[in-house]
């Protein structure tokens, strides 16, 4: 259920980003609110799940962003591992501990898949702009407070049990049979 | 005994004085009824009633005045203020309607202006086959420039299809499905469209660099480039028609090296307002060759 849960998250994310948050085809601070869920994922899920979240999300991803497929697959699973593995490394795990290495680590990857792109295609990518980046990364780090409290509580919710599992059991006859 | 005896002596006195009360009433009454009717004069008894009542008729009289005052001013504003404030919050209510009404059909009156646009350029462009489409989806990253259309395969859109609007060159569409298609925008680095200079008919490639102006490349420094100069697509390999605005020569860098200037070029078509589209069916390999061959 937090599987589903979560890729149905990313999804919203994703065409939030790129409607309502991209006002026009150029506008150059949209914010990259999927990146919050890739830290989440990689800060309070483990692997399995994270993966299964992270597959569709890449997917719809590169479908609706880049001309280059796989490029956010590359950015999204390296940023996931940068930031498990430095979490595993941390001594604290309070949130707003954790929010400059989410901005540092989205930081970090982009510069890395830009190069990486660069260097295999180089010159179809737009130059890149420090200031610009800059902003992006602040514009990660803003949301990143209150979509982890709404990631937090849709996790709790995903574990509710929406079928009444112990009243739908079968039961044998005797209900007061000691079973040893 | 003798109690009894006492107690029905002052039981008679008693009731004596009460019919002695009554009947020097009756007779006073009486008298005053006869002596009022019969002279109609306004005596000494009336005047002293008419003091004695007078002050408490004004007192009444004053009293009701400034409590009637007091409800107009206070109790009647209270219920107009109420009155009012459910006018107020009704004739709000309307004009938020009305301001919807009309943010819509001001939103209309802009979309059919726009459409009308696309639709005159539309007429210009002879016999192309053309769909209109609608951005439904933009590219948030900071690397390339896209956008996502409402038409695709089934509308009859291709890979590879330019993409205008009544300003000029748009793109080229990128990627194709049943019903949408990923639309590379000329702005992106990755795009490449031959072009002319309109005065001079030098030819280039025009490239996008990411941000709202274009390169034009391939331009030797023996032409004639001026500032202000068009810039139109110069239909070979016949994916673009001939003679599409593209956009105005904006600076020329001079360099002593290299054969060939650096020119920006600012686009015609306002990049920041895109919302319908056109796109232009391409014409077929064998239509392409008859068109060589003419």
């Amino acid at each position: 259920m937090v599987v589903v849960f979560f890729i149905a998250a990313g999804i919203l994310l994703v065409v939030l980003q790129t409607t309502i948050f991209m006002p026009s085809p150029v506008s150059s601070f949209s914010p990259d609110l999927h990146y919050v869920l890739v830290a989440y994922l990689a800060l309070r899920l483990d692997l399995l799940r994270s993966l299964l979240i992270l597959l569709p999300l890449v997917c719809v991803l590169d479908v609706l962003s880049g001309t280059v497929l796989g490029m956010h697959a590359l950015s999204c699973f390296s940023g996931y591992f940068l930031l498990q593995q430095v979490s595993s490394r941390l001594p604290v795990n309070e949130l707003l501990y954790q929010i400059p290495f989410i901005a540092l680590s989205y930081l970090i990857v982009s510069w890395a898949v830009y190069h990486f792109l660069e260097f295999f295609t180089p010159g179809q990518q737009a130059a890149w702009i420090w200031w610009k980046m800059i902003i992006h990364t602040i514009f990660v780090a803003g949301p990143a407070y209150p979509l982890f409290f709404v990631f937090d509580l849709l996790q709790k919710f995903s574990h509710r049990h929406f079928l009444p599992h112990n009243k739908l059991r079968l039961r044998s006859d005797n209900r007061r049979r000691r079973t040893t | 005994m003798r109690k009894k005896s006492n107690r029905k002596r002052s039981d008679r006195y008693r009731l004596f004085r009460i019919i002695l009360f009554v009947g020097s009433l009756a007779t006073g009454a009486s008298i005053f009824l006869f002596s009022t009717l019969s002279s109609q004069t306004f005596g000494p008894l009336h005047k002293l009633v008419l003091e004695m009542t007078g002050p408490l008729q004004k007192i009444v009289t004053v009293s009701s005045n400034h409590v009637e005052t007091f409800k107009r001013e206070y109790v009647d504003i209270l219920q107009d203020s109420l009155r009012l404030r459910e006018e107020n919050k009704r004739l709000l209510q309307q004009l938020q309607e009305k301001e919807i009404l009309l943010n819509k059909s001001r939103e209309a009156l802009a979309t059919n202006a726009s459409l009308r646009r696309l639709l005159e350029f539309k007429k210009t462009l002879d016999q192309q086959q053309s769909v209109a489409a609608t951005i439904v989806g933009k590219d948030p990253s900071t690397m390339y420039r896209s956008v996502i259309i409402d038409r695709g395969a089934n509308s009859g859109v291709t890979k590879g299809d330019p993409v205008v609007n009544s300003e000029g060159v748009v793109g080229q569409v990128f990627a194709v499905t049943p019903n949408y298609a990923k639309v590379l925008l000329a702005i992106a680095p990755s795009s490449a469209i031959d072009v002319l200079l309109q005065k001079s008919r030098v030819r280039g490639i025009l490239k996008g660099n990411g941000t709202l102006t274009y390169r034009l490349e391939y331009i030797l420094k023996t032409a004639e480039v001026e500032e202000q100069d068009h810039v139109v697509t110069a239909g070979y390999g016949g994916v673009f028609p001939t003679g599409l605005q593209v956009g105005v020569v904006s600076k020329i860098i001079k360099k002593s090296r290299g054969m060939f200037h650096e020119i920006e070029v600012t686009p015609s078509v306002d990049y920041q307002k895109l919302e319908n589209l056109l796109i232009l069916e391409q014409p077929k390999s064998s239509e392409i060759g008859k068109m060589e061959q003419n």
